[in-house]
């Protein structure tokens, strides 16, 4: 009889870890949309706080991402879907970093970097990072629930759960 | 002008980002000539670009062959640049190598 394999398998790290930067850089892109309006400190620096929280998950869940690439490409159906999200997660954890860079340069406080022109590049850079980071979850989405990527498949009977 | 500037840069940059990712490329079951392209040793994978100019990203399993003058080697053996021929099958857009001959 087949045996329900162990949770806490290699794959499994990667949808462990990957929802955390999913939550933090959208919601640091909102505060940092927000702060263009309202010039409270709450929402410029929550906006960087959440923002480096975030490229350091984000750079943990390409790590896992790699590590899982290795198992799950063996046994899905269409690993190009794979490829592709792997190309836009790397794209997207780059573009979050570039904002991280543009932001923390902003703090320094410097005339030269504090102006609108950065800050617009910022925005941009945060606004097509989530737009990336939209489509690298739906592309994840679609490895687990088309191609069951990472996920343990029941036997017909449950048998195993008995 | 400067903003102006600054901008095309921005989006330069964003397109490069987009155009840097890998893109592999599926192909019917069969035998195919080319050159490695990349060897990642922790996945034991493959990437051949093959005379057709299209690129096979493949993945051994137990069951792949890999020979060199008709002798069974390591995979260590695989380096980038090595002229080798692949024979793949195909399930689904998943391509199975299951024999990998180093030609050089």
């Amino acid at each position: 009889m087949e045996e329900i394999p162990d949770f806490w398998r290699t794959e499994v790290f990667h949808p462990l870890s990957v929802h955390f930067p999913i939550a933090l850089l959208v919601v640091a892109f909102l505060f940092k949309v927000i702060a263009l309006r309202y010039s409270r400190d709450l929402w410029e620096r929550g906006g960087t706080v959440l923002l480096i929280a975030g490229v350091i998950t984000v750079w943990i869940a390409i790590f896992t991402g790699d590590l899982a690439d290795g198992i799950v490409s063996r046994k899905i159906c269409d690993p190009t879907v794979l490829k592709d999200h792997e190309n836009m997660a790397w794209t997207t954890a780059w573009l979050f970093t570039a904002g991280l860079g543009v932001d923390l340069l902003r703090q320094l406080k410097y005339p030269i970097f504090n102006n609108i022109l950065f800050r617009i590049i910022l925005i941009l850079l945060l606004a097509t990072g989530t737009g990336t980071l939209t489509y690298t979850g739906h592309l994840g989405a679609t490895l687990v629930y088309q191609q069951a990527a990472g996920v343990y498949v029941p036997s017909g009977n449950c048998a195993e759960f008995e | 002008m400067k903003a102006k500037f600054v901008n095309s840069l921005l989006f330069s940059a964003i397109f490069l980002f987009f155009a840097c990712g890998e893109s592999t490329d599926v192909v019917e079951s069969g035998t195919y000539q080319g050159t490695i392209q990349e060897v990642e040793p922790s996945k034991t994978e493959i990437y051949v670009e093959t005379d057709e100019n299209q690129t096979l990203e493949l993945y051994f399993s137990d069951s792949t062959s890999l020979t060199r003058d008709g002798n069974n080697v390591e995979f260590s053996t695989l380096k980038e640049g090595m002229k080798v021929e692949v024979e793949v099958e195909k399930e689904g857009k998943r391509l199975n190598p299951l024999v990998v001959r180093v030609l050089e």
